[in-house]
């Protein structure tokens, strides 16, 4: 079944932007030209000898929480909504990223030779200030400047750091710090891990090896303190967690991605993503994934999901127009949602333009009431993806 | 005229040029290197823990900060061209240096920079005098092996500086560089972007071993060694200007004297004495602008010469630089034209005021001037008397700037050459007797002679002297300083064979090798010791030192001791206890006392102060070396390698065999090994390099004399053509003609000689014990060589007699009626 391709490309781009951008002055990384380049030289990098998602695969934990350097792409991915002691709301985003130059475990010997990047994003969006900050991070995955690990599982980017605070990856303690803020989050899993396609093999294109191995925790809860400014908050709410790897292209004549993590008060989550055409229409390969109450989790295909943009957001500083509102309908579930960004402006203009922010959610299932809080992210708005494709 | 200021001019320019070129090489190299890099963090013997940087990073969030690798090694391809090795990590790279352009870091296969610890990227200018492109391969002697590195990329970017600031770099992924150099786990140092306030909170968090260090500090540490070196040789060309100024006033004196009646016309017509005097100087000016022109072009072809000379040296004895472009910058085109007008109008001043003061009536008497020669003479010589006082009180008293014993040199220069009339005239009345006796009439005629035209002939003998001194003075300091760095070698170098890694010419060998190499020359039979050294830079508390650790298997020489704090054994003694002994100019540079000296070094167990007990002679590194037993720097630092081998072999065996064994013991590991005789020869061979911009530009100042000797001459000459008719119709035959012109300047050229032979020897001992001693520290023993002054003096000769040649012919071929009818 589907997943999240958005992400799977963007690590692509993002990684060889790194590069780029590291060889470039500075004042001529510009975001358009910097990833032109990165992308055709995203499109030969050795994947032939890399290992693809072409089977399912019975996960071992903790040792599937941790790295798999035979695949090329890998992050581990966290975005939640927060509410501080005294009501005020805030989303956060923190993720690392792998990418492979080469298949197999980093060299050791000691010396700063890797065949490993890792680079971060992490975001802040204040709601109650309208003010959403963002930064990205690159390194090397050597001498303990990057990396992963699954025993005890951890992932970290210089100082911005995932780590276990008991077995497997069911507590973590995230920290990380910008010039704006600061994030001290222990989250916990309230929920068994969520395989997401057949068995957590996620299918990307009808091609078959174009697909990703995708685990979840789709509800963690976090607690922890927030520092923006000179102002610290206690603040707790519900996250969400995506572990991903993979080694993949995906079709030719694909824009972007559009992608809801979306947490029901409920108790309840929904994981929905389609794929944009270069023709406008929405690719076939779309869908999401239901998770009860309980925890059961069941795929959706892309004829269950109704999903429509009421409104836009123009970005002044990118020039790019996202969707900013939605309508979506899940007749088998019997559900309609209307989806709104806390606030307009979380767009990340990091070495790749693309659009990660919290939203709330209100609707109803048959008549009763629902109400929640996600996450959403949208790709391709600024600039084609085609060219990474080709 | 012309020509004196063009010559003059031309040496300036040359010469400014290969400074000029030698620095702006430096700053775009090291600007490439550094980026804007504005601290660096540096020491430790083997470089820094790579784990500092990751707690700089991640511990001290230190975001712009970019490890570093940098290494010179040589490429056998590139005639052992010393390349730079640069190994960054590009993703910590973005805010510090610029190298690639996008359309290159999208080239297929750029990931292999990382995966390939050979990859090397390199730039178009690099490329095309390897001659290769992207998939090509560079031989590097790296250590103790011969490396293949793959050229994964060619870069072509940024401006004509930065290509050529990166134009010997060997880029290379700094896990790549560690690795080639067998630096895993350590960096050379950090880079930083920061303020001063955060690098000093950041020196207290360092361990001892480190110390973060403004950037330009680096810089200017290293550009202050050749200094000294390129004040030398800006002072070497300023004297050939003053060679210049001679000739200018000779002709300028000369065209006066032949314009008096002019002068005297225009007096009469109402010009005030400001007016002629102001003429004159224009006139001088114009024509002195005229050769400063003609000066820069020919200084610009001389300079292409003097580049490659220059840097050659900078790279013998300091540090690894590749000139390449010869730039005329604008300050060197007004330098040269400033100083040739400003020559011209210094050395017109006499002149024109003489023209002056003429009085209308006077002019008609062409003798008036000589008339006061006498008195003239008698002035000059006080002047220059006083000259010669403030010259000495300079030298003597003001020790400290380079500058000002240059100045007191130049004017003990100037007060000599004023005594030249003075001595003329008492070498004319001593010798009159003598010619007398041989030639008759004719000699005591020709002695008269040069007596009467004192005004020209004074000053043409003073320039012909001055030149000829230069020659002599800078020819004993040669000779001197060469046959105390034969006598030196002899004592140095003491091993039968030396083993190194190929190093760029004349600079230490600081290449790490492995530390069983020795055993494996210990074992090769007929060896019967071997010392191994490390060399290594280090840090003290001012600054970087060159550290020599030795295993010492045989003690130093009593006579390599300039001082020594007790007898040889006891010193080497101490020596072996702890205590270090360090070369003379070592001792200058951080004025270190002879007895009770101390050096604090940063070493890798934290700041540990030595006594210096010694003070040896050495002429190998200009910066000065330190010398310390080697087992004493092993516990201070973390460094087990060594870097060259000395090797005795048994008195017994003969030496060719055993060096054959060495050699096919070290096969094909790209070593050198080197004979003793070999490496003094090649020490020689730098020696003489070093000294031959200094040589040519002794020749430049005699061949500027030489050519202003015989135009002075001539026009002197010339000038008498109605005196010789005069004579010639009263009987003067023409090989009495030939006699007397040739005695003339014959007599002329000797006193030069004759006289130079005392003020040579007076600018040798300044050259050698202030000049010298100040500019880098080394004690020369003097040496007089007779040749050179036999030289000097049969140039002058030569010289004088060959400037009667073309005036005799002409005088020779003058109707004698018409020569007199003409007045």
């Amino acid at each position: 079944m589907l997943s999240r391709p958005t992400r799977m490309v963007m690590i692509a781009v993002l990684l060889l932007a790194a590069v780029l951008s590291a060889c470039v002055a500075r004042e001529d990384v510009g975001d358009a030209g910097g990833s032109a380049v990165a992308l055709r030289l995203a499109a030969r990098s050795g994947e032939n000898e890399f290992a693809r998602a072409t089977e399912i695969r019975s996960f071992q934990f903790p040792e599937d929480h941790g790295p798999h350097f035979d695949y090329q792409t890998e992050w581990w991915y966290y975005t939640g909504n927060l509410t501080s002691d005294d009501g005020q709301r805030f989303g956060y985003q923190f993720t690392i990223f792998r990418r492979a130059l080469a298949p197999g475990a980093p060299p050791g010997g000691g010396s700063l030779s890797t065949n490993q990047v890792y680079f971060a994003h992490i975001a802040l969006t204040d709601v109650a200030e309208g003010e959403h900050f963002f930064e990205e991070r690159f390194s090397r995955g050597a001498a303990d400047l990057a990396g992963a690990q699954a025993a005890p599982f951890e992932a970290w980017v210089e100082d911005w750091r995932v780590e276990a605070k008991g077995p497997g990856a069911e507590k973590v303690q995230i920290t990380a710090a910008t010039a704006e803020f600061e994030l001290s989050l222990l989250l916990e899993a309230e929920k068994p891990i969520v395989m997401h396609g057949e068995s957590g093999l996620s299918a990307k294109s009808d091609e078959p090896g174009n697909a990703s191995y995708y685990l979840s925790f789709t509800r963690m809860q976090a607690g922890g303190t927030l520092v923006v400014g000179d102002k610290t908050f206690s603040v707790s709410g519900p996250s969400w967690f995506d572990h991903e790897w993979s080694t993949s292209v995906l079709d030719e004549g694909t824009v972007g991605w559009d992608w809801f993590g979306l947490q029901l008060d409920d108790g309840r989550e929904l994981m929905l993503y389609y794929i944009r055409q270069a023709d406008g229409s929405i690719g076939p390969i779309s869908g999401g994934t239901y998770i009860a109450a309980d925890g059961e989790a069941r795929s959706l295909t892309s004829s269950e999901i109704q999903i429509t943009a009421v409104s836009t957001w123009y970005s002044d500083e990118s020039g790019a127009e996202y969707p900013s509102g939605w309508q979506i309908s899940l007749p088998s579930l019997d559900m309609n949602l209307t989806i709104e960004p806390w606030i307009d402006a979380q767009e990340m203009r990091v070495s790749f333009t693309y659009w990660e922010g919290a939203v709330r959610i209100t609707g109803e299932e048959g008549g009763t009431a629902l109400s929640g809080s996600g996450y959403v992210e949208l790709t391709g708005y600024l600039e084609s993806m085609e060219g990474v494709l080709s | 005229m012309v020509m004196g200021v063009a010559l003059g001019v031309a040496v300036i320019v040359a010469i400014d040029l290969a400074n000029l070129s030698a620095s702006t090489a430096f700053s775009i190299s090291r600007q490439a290197l550094t980026g804007r890099t504005t601290h660096q963090i540096v020491g430790g013997s083997t470089g820094i823990d790579q784990a500092i940087y990751r707690d700089l990073r991640i511990e001290k969030g230190i975001r712009t900060s970019a490890p570093v690798i940098e290494s010179i090694a040589v490429s056998p391809d590139l005639d052992d061209m010393p390349l730079r090795i640069l190994g960054v990590d590009p993703i910590a790279e973005a805010p510090f240096r610029e190298y690639l352009p996008a359309q290159n870091a999208g080239e297929p296969g750029f990931e292999a920079f990382f995966l390939d610890p050979r990859a090397v990227i390199i730039n178009q200018l690099l490329a095309s005098r390897l001659g290769i492109g992207p998939g090509g391969s560079i031989n590097l002697q790296v250590n103790e092996r011969l490396e293949v590195l793959n050229v994964i990329g060619v870069i072509d970017s940024g401006g004509e500086r930065s290509r050529q600031g990166l134009d010997d770099v060997l880029l290379m992924d700094v896990g790549s560089a560690q690795q080639l150099l067998g630096m895993e786990g350590r960096l050379t140092r950090i880079d930083l972007i920061t303020t001063d306030e955060e690098a000093e909170e950041l020196q207290s968090w360092l361990p001892v071993n480190l110390q973060i260090l403004p950037a330009s500090d680096q810089e200017e540490t290293l550009e202050q060694l050749t200094d000294a070196f390129e004040l030398n040789l800006q002072a070497l060309s300023l004297l050939a200007l003053v060679v210049g100024m001679f000739l200018v006033y000779n002709t300028t004196m000369f065209s006066v004297i032949q314009r008096r009646l002019v002068f005297g016309i225009m007096r009469t017509l109402g010009a005030t004495p400001g007016q002629i005097v102001t003429l004159i100087l224009v006139e001088a000016g114009l024509v002195a602008a005229l050769g400063s022109l003609f000066g820069i072009g020919l200084g610009v072809m001389l300079g292409r010469g003097a580049v490659s000379l220059v840097s050659q040296t900078i790279n013998d004895f300091y540090f690894v630089l590749n000139v390449r472009g010869v730039d005329l910058a604008g300050l060197t085109v007004l330098k040269g034209l400033g100083g040739g007008m400003l020559a011209a109008v210094l050395a017109s001043l006499a002149p024109a005021f003489e023209a002056a003061r003429v009085a209308p009536v006077m002019a008609l008497q062409r003798s008036s001037v000589e008339a006061q020669a006498s008195r003239w003479s008698a002035r000059a010589a006080l002047a220059g008397t006083a000259l010669i006082a403030v010259g000495t009180v300079i030298l003597l008293v003001i020790r400290q700037s380079l500058i000002a014993s240059f100045a007191g040199l130049f004017l003990l220069l100037i007060g000599l050459a004023a005594w030249v009339p003075a001595a003329m005239v008492f070498a004319m009345h001593t010798v009159r007797p003598l010619l007398s006796a041989l030639a008759g009439p004719t000699g005591r005629m020709a002695s008269g002679m040069v007596i009467r035209s004192l005004s020209r002939t004074g000053v043409a003998v003073a320039a012909l002297m001055v030149s000829l001194s230069v020659a002599i003075g800078v020819g004993i300091m040669i000779a001197s300083f060469r046959s105390t760095v034969v006598d030196w070698l002899g004592l140095t170098l003491r091993a039968d064979v030396y083993i190194s890694a190929p190093v760029v010419s004349g600079t230490r060998p600081t290449a790490s090798l492995s530390e069983g190499l020795a055993d494996t020359i210990a074992a090769v039979p007929g060896v019967d010791a071997v010392e191994t050294v490390r060399t290594v830079t280090v840090l003290s508390e001012r600054g970087e030192v060159l550290l020599l650790a030795v295993d010492a298997q045989r003690q130093r020489d009593a006579e390599l001791y300039r001082f020594a704090d007790g007898s040889a054994e006891l010193v080497w003694e101490r020596v072996l206890d702890g205590a270090v002994i360090v070369s003379e100019p070592f001792a200058y540079r951080f004025d270190i006392p002879p007895e009770g000296g101390e050096i604090t070094l940063i070493t890798d167990k934290g700041r540990r102060t030595f006594d210096v007990v010694g003070i040896y002679y050495d002429y190998s590194a200009e910066q000065g070396t330190l010398l310390m037993n080697q087992d004493v720097y092993r516990s201070y630092w973390d460094d087990e390698s060594i870097s060259s081998l000395a090797v005795f072999v048994s008195g017994d065996r003969e030496l060719a065999p055993v060096v054959d064994d060495i050699r096919s013991e070290l096969g094909g590991s790209g070593l050198q090994v080197q004979l003793n005789r070999e490496l003094r020869e090649e020490a020689l061979v730098i020696f003489d390099r070093t000294f031959l911009i200094t040589s040519a530009l002794r020749v430049l100042a005699i061949v500027v004399a030489f050519i202003g000797v015989v135009s002075a001459l001539m026009a002197l000459q010339m000038e008498r053509a109605r005196e010789f008719a005069t004579m010639r119709a009263l009987g003067l035959t023409g090989s009495d003609l030939w006699k007397l012109i040739f005695m003339e300047t014959g007599l002329m050229g000797a006193t030069a000689g004759l006289l130079s032979f005392p003020t040579g020897v007076v600018l040798a001992v300044v050259l050698i014990y202030v000049i010298n001693l100040r500019s880098f520290g080394w004690t020369i023993n003097m040496s007089l060589d007779p040749w050179i002054f036999l030289s000097a003096l049969a140039a002058a000769i030569t010289a004088a007699l060959i400037a009667g040649i073309y005036p005799g012919l002409r005088l020779l071929r003058l109707p004698v009626a018409e020569s007199l009818s003409r007045e």
